[in-house]
């Protein structure tokens, strides 16, 4: 090969793009077939298929903001937005909370609201009662778990967060919401913080099969 | 798509000369742990991804698999624990492809197929296999520090010739057929196949936090991941140019914890006194 290195490196840089997206496209989890059942044209979500799975199977352990213990699957017998998210977080995280408020304000108390430190250690139930109360997140409606390490990461994973602590004091994570059905199906899920009409209307929906006779 | 493969591969053969002594080097350098580890020295090193000015990541000492866990491995596990056998794992642990390339759930294929290394096994049945081991998986930073070494030098990330080598085992790879482990070359730590078999899950997989879309390079400046991702301090690429680091942090960023993909395979690890 004659060619200058220069060129070759190039080359060799260019042609790996289409290698990246390969290695993406190969790797894509199968979301169709799956439990993560989207909602339908008509915002209707389409119930589970049968072989899908609870979330609340993972059954971990955590501590409520009132201190009391509770595992995942005592979350099941209401539908339910989830988002995770620490409470020491003074950039854009506030904006995830304001995107539960706009979900809970446009929906009935039957919808109930979680939220998931990412920041176990300095989390704790009794921080997490404080920031309830100073955002005034009703306890009917709102739940704000700690637990473990291994279980936060058990979750986010599980939900398809992605974090990392960027210092002592910062965590960089994803925004996503995860709208689950009182038996812990993902029904929908929102990545990013300009889609709370759609997760609306999928928690209307997932209300009024409720109601249903 | 095939023909830029084939392209990065023919130019990546032609050009890029083994490594002439490396095996020598690599057993004159490697500490050999029992059950079949080898020690990484601990160490700092400077992540794909970091925040603007962020000192580089240290990595404390620990033990590493020096071989991708094999299917004869995968077996005996799911022999011992039935309830992660395929057919038998409840579908919140795996999506529906979970081992289906086995002849049958206690069966993992002839004697060749079974040193192959296992794919198609979730996050959650690596974890467990490694925790029946009294093990864990390694987080990313562990893996990505053990693998920045070459057969002769313990940071090689920056060696060009390194890193268009992975380049080709990448493009190389047959993730329907991985080669039988072991029997490349091992980097100088004794560890073998970190680059030239499978892709590996790591305990934090799901800890890139930014854009995942390779057409912005992960850049994290994307105005999009801004709403994405919650962090007021900007990240980025501390090195735009390891095409090799990007094509893995792709990878994770396209697994969730069911994900059972062929050609994602696992290792474990273990923590050792510094």
């Amino acid at each position: 090969m004659m060619l200058p290195s220069r060129t070759f490196l190039t080359a060799a840089l260019l042609s790996l793009v289409p290698l990246a997206v390969l290695v993406v496209a190969d790797t894509r989890p199968d979301t169709r077939s799956d439990a993560r059942v989207a909602s339908t044209a008509s915002g209707r979500p389409a119930l589970p298929a049968a072989g899908t799975y609870s979330l609340y199977e993972l059954g971990s352990a955590w501590h409520d903001q009132q201190g009391r213990r509770l595992t995942l699957d005592s979350l099941r017998g209401r539908p339910r937005l989830l988002a995770m998210i620490y409470t020491h977080c003074t950039s854009t995280c506030p904006l995830a909370l304001a995107e539960m408020k706009r979900v809970e304000a446009a929906t009935d108390p039957r919808l109930g609201l979680v939220l998931v430190s990412l920041d176990p250690d300095r989390d704790t139930p009794r921080v997490l009662a404080t920031y309830a109360a100073s955002h005034g997140l009703d306890p009917s409606r709102w739940t704000l778990l700690a637990g473990s390490d291994a279980d936060v990461r058990e979750l986010a994973a599980s939900l398809g967060v992605r974090y990392r602590r960027l210092g002592p004091d910062e965590l960089a994570h994803s925004n996503t919401l995860t709208l689950l059905d009182p038996s812990g199906h993902v029904v929908h899920q929102q990545q990013g913080l300009d889609e709370h009409d759609e997760t609306i209307r999928a928690a209307r929906a997932l209300l009024s099969i409720d109601d249903r006779p | 798509m095939l023909t830029h493969r084939s392209f990065l591969l023919a130019l990546a053969v032609a050009v890029i000369p083994a490594p002439a002594s490396a095996a020598r080097v690599a057993r004159a350098n490697r500490t050999t742990l029992a059950g079949g580890m080898a020690r990484i020295t601990g160490g700092v090193y400077r992540p794909l991804y970091a925040t603007r000015g962020a000192p580089r990541t240290r990595v404390a000492t620990f033990a590493l698999d020096r071989m991708p866990v094999t299917r004869g491995s995968f077996l005996q596990f799911v022999t011992a624990h039935p309830q992660w056998r395929r057919g038998a794992i409840r579908p919140v642990f795996a999506e529906a492809a979970y081992l289906a390339d086995w002849p049958a759930a206690t069966s993992a294929g002839d004697s060749t197929d079974s040193r192959r290394p296992v794919t198609g096994i979730s996050w959650f049945a690596a974890r467990a296999y490694c925790a029946a081991q009294d093990k864990r998986l390694p987080t990313v930073d562990e893996w990505e520090y053990a693998a920045s070494a070459s057969e002769t030098r313990r940071h090689a990330s920056d060696d060009t010739a390194f890193r268009r080598r992975l380049l080709a085992l990448y493009a190389a790879r047959k993730p329907e057929r991985p080669p039988v482990a072991g029997r490349g070359l091992p980097n100088m730590y004794g560890v073998y196949d970190l680059h030239g078999v499978v892709w590996e899950w790591t305990l934090d997989f799901n800890s890139v936090v930014v854009g995942d879309d390779s057409r912005t390079a992960g850049s994290g400046q994307d105005a999009r991941d801004h709403h994405l991702f919650c962090a007021s301090a900007a990240i980025g690429a501390t090195d735009p140019s390891d095409f090799a680091a990007f094509a893995r942090s792709a990878v994770r960023a396209g697994l969730t914890a069911r994900s059972t993909v062929r050609g994602v395979g696992f290792r474990c690890a273990l923590d050792l006194p510094g």
